[in-house]
């Protein structure tokens, strides 16, 4: 339990507990701000088995501290720490104890021991859930042993796929629509770690990108479909979508993006600028839309072919980022 | 739009009209109707009328009776207010669809029967659409597309490979999967489990990525060098044929492609003309390997990388090549079961698995099988419904079987011959 405080035991023993926030005592309220700080500062979190109810409980109060906070970048940053923390434990665990922690999360899973190395046969509806944010192509679905719809796995495959579980079970816990109200003591105590984290990010972070619109940095894929638009050539729905939300995102106006398209020979402006001002979040939703990640765009057979650069990114908006630092145009720090 | 072709348009519409009168009671509403959004393409202007909803098939069989669409689409998500824009629907999860089409294939046929007219220019081609227009650069074109038995042939070959990567690899059962023919140039596969419904649209990329073995990589499947003993050498090893999953299509599909392939089909790989001539010449050996083992370096004079494009090549021989879009799209309409296509006059309908190699949609998917029409044919080529062949036709006006005679109408290539 002191392991995996996200298992309903764990929880079930905090609320048996009947601990209130008011309440804890220093050693938890220490050690939950010991967790946030190894998260934010170091990306891992350590596990202390000594005391298990400090354990136990610093977690919930872990996680209600990093929820009283609106910083998004914060909250990813934390699940991800304590996701990985319980990869490294799962890794060295029993085939038993791991099913144990599956079931947390209801995955349809089966141990096997008729094809090495594989030790599990993970139902794939369960897989694809965790595994498509995983980046690496031995991830992908179509580089596994797929059989009657179970995908097989080895042991260090489903702790991997835990992690993905748990961090989501995480980043879901802290994203509170509520305001969480903190006693004082422990307020100041977030305080504190929400400055130390934004020292650090500043120094990590290079938000925002130039003010002018820098072609030579586009990737090839949009630089391709900027060129087709500019001398009048149409685009497929997702290509009109993907180098419009590109377009918008690395900080051109709706109007100029409109302007674009007007070489079009069915350019239609009340149309044009009615969809471009939608994906670039003025209009209904409020939603601001980023292009579609480069293996999307591969799919749907957008993709151009790669160059160096595109071997190190997923992402369009990555590309751009990358390409500006090398051709020395300086970025402003926010 | 000329006064002839509006002329025609409503006598189109009558007829399918009469077929939604008389047929109402063939109308499959999907499972959940209420949960359902549903459009209707109409005739006139093309418009889609979307955010329809209904509470049972008497509404849905009525609306096709009143609106007459020329196309009916329903939506393969489920929704808790079907009826009320997209943002608000609220979105429950929705069926695993895949559409295999002939324009996504290519084709003996080299789509031969099909022309396109430059939007811009005005240039014309027959054949496979252009990615843009030899002339002058333009991307759009208007095409006529046109439904012939070597498309439909290949569809089929198409959707026979969907099939069986949905039983083997993903275990469906027979239950959860339909089988469609679209009224058209292909086949749609509905997969209804409550397994998938919540599937987003990344996990259903990476089902599309499966089917068309987009990102596969050889050397996950087990196609690597491995080191012999003491000696320095490297073997290359590999899947064998009754391998599951991916490795075992990498084993067949280079399997079947070694047993055929002709010189100029092993130069179109890429491979080196000494590697071909070897190929061909041992050919007999190669194939008969599989039987005891795999072949994979087994044949002096075919390098590892010789052996990888091989391999590449033989999977992607395999793969099923289905519209990417349709599946990754959470949202889609989709056309309703036993309604009519407009571009054809056909029916959607389902096909069952046992048997489907020897279904004939030119028979079966005929909507309209009494009477005749008098029509005048502009242009269109030899074609075949049921038994009897018609045509080629070229201005000329002629008497044909109801559905051959809307089968031109629907596509354009004929007009009505005023009867008074």
């Amino acid at each position: 339990m002191a392991k995996y405080p996200f298992i309903n035991e764990a929880a079930e023993y905090v609320k048996e507990l009947d601990l209130k926030i008011e309440d804890m005592s220093d050693p938890i309220l220490n050690r939950a701000e010991h967790r946030i700080e190894e998260a934010l500062l170091y990306a891992l979190v350590s596990t202390e088995l000594r005391k298990e109810e400090i354990e136990i409980s610093s977690f919930p109060v872990a996680v209600m501290m990093v929820a009283s906070t609106a910083d998004k970048l914060m909250k990813k940053r934390y699940a991800l720490a304590e996701a990985k923390r319980i990869y490294e434990l799962l890794e060295e665990e029993s085939k038993d104890k791991i099913l144990e922690v599956t079931r947390v999360f209801n995955w349809k899973i089966r141990t096997v021991d008729d094809k090495p190395p594989y030790e599990f046969a993970l139902f794939f509806t369960n897989y694809l859930r965790n595994a498509a944010r995983i980046q690496a192509k031995g991830w992908k679905l179509v580089n596994r042993v797929v059989l009657n719809g179970e995908v097989y796995l080895t042991k260090g495959n489903v702790a991997r796929l835990l992690q993905e579980e748990v961090r989501v079970h995480i980043e879901k816990k802290l994203d509170v629509k509520e305001k969480v109200v903190l006693p004082q003591n422990v307020a100041d105590r977030v305080e504190r770690l929400r400055q130390a984290f934004t020292k650090q990010k500043g120094k990590i972070e290079l938000e925002g990108f130039p003010k002018e619109v820098v072609i030579s940095a586009f990737p090839p894929c949009v630089k391709h479909m900027y060129d087709e638009v500019a001398s009048g050539h149409h685009l497929s729905h997702i290509g009109r979508f993907t180098l419009t939300s590109f377009l918008t995102n690395i900080g051109m106006t709706a109007e100029e993006v409109v302007n674009l398209y007007r070489s079009l020979s069915d350019f239609k402006e009340r149309l044009t600028r009615y969809q471009v001002e939608h994906i670039a979040g003025g209009r209904g939703s409020r939603t601001k839309y980023i292009p579609p990640r480069c293996d999307t765009l591969r799919t749907h057979g957008v993709c151009t072919g790669m160059d160096e650069i595109c071997e190190r990114i997923r992402h369009p908006l990555a590309y751009y980022r990358r390409k500006l630092r090398t051709i020395k145009v300086k970025a402003p720090v926010e | 739009m000329s006064v002839k072709k509006i002329e025609t348009q409503k006598f189109v519409k009558n007829k399918f009209s009469e077929y939604y009168q008389e047929h109402s009671s063939s109308i499959q509403p999907p499972t959940l109707i209420k949960k359902r959004e549903f459009g209707f393409l109409m005739f006139k202007g093309k418009v889609m009328v979307r955010h329809q909803s209904f509470k049972d098939v008497d509404g849905l069989t009525k609306s096709l009776k009143t609106l007459v669409p020329s196309d009916a689409y329903y939506s393969s998500a489920y929704y808790e207010r079907p009826e009320v824009k997209m943002e608000e629907k609220s979105w429950l999860g929705a069926d695993l669809i895949f559409d295999i089409d002939a324009d996504h294939i290519p084709t003996s046929c080299a789509k031969i029967h099909d022309t396109w007219v430059c939007s811009n220019c005005g240039i014309a081609g027959k054949g496979v659409l252009p990615e843009k227009c030899p002339a002058c650069g333009e991307h759009r074109f208007d095409e006529k597309t046109w439904p012939c038995e070597v498309c439909l042939e290949s569809a089929k070959n198409e959707t026979i490979k969907l099939i069986d990567m949905l039983k083997q690899d993903f275990g469906f059962s027979s239950k959860e999967t339909n089988l469609y023919f679209s009224g058209h140039r292909g086949y749609h596969i509905h997969v209804e489990s409550e397994e998938v419904q919540p599937l987003d649209s990344m996990a259903r990329k990476e089902i599309v990525d499966y089917i068309i073995g987009i990102g596969l990589e050889t050397r996950l499947h087990g196609l690597i060098e491995e080191k012999l003993g003491e000696r320095k050498a490297h073997i290359l090893t590999g899947p064998s044929l009754e391998d599951p999953g991916w490795s075992g299509r990498i084993a067949r599909g280079t399997y079947e492609f070694l047993s055929t392939a002709t010189t100029s089909d092993l130069e179109e790989i890429g491979l080196k003309k000494k590697v071909i001539e070897t190929l061909i010449q041992r050919k007999e050996t190669v194939v008969e390997s599989w039987k005891e083992k795999v072949p994979w370096g087994l044949i002096k004079g075919v390098d590892h990388a010789s052996w990888r494009k091989i391999a590449q090549h033989g999977a992607e021989m395999q793969s099923a090549k289905i519209d990417t879009v349709v599946t990754t799209d959470t949202h889609r309409l989709i056309r309703l079961n036993n309604t009519l296509h407009g571009k054809t006059g056909l029916k959607k309908m389902e096909v069952p698995v046992t048997g489907f190699e020897s279904f004939d949609p030119f028979k079966s998917a005929i909507a309209f099988k009494e009477g005749t029409l008098k029509i005048i044919v502009q242009d269109a080529p030899k074609f075949r419904l049921e038994d009897q062949t018609y045509g080629p036709y070229k201005n000329q006006q002629v008497e044909l079987p109801t559905a051959a005679a809307l089968l031109l109408l629907c596509k354009g290539m004929a007009k009505v011959k005023e009867d008074k």
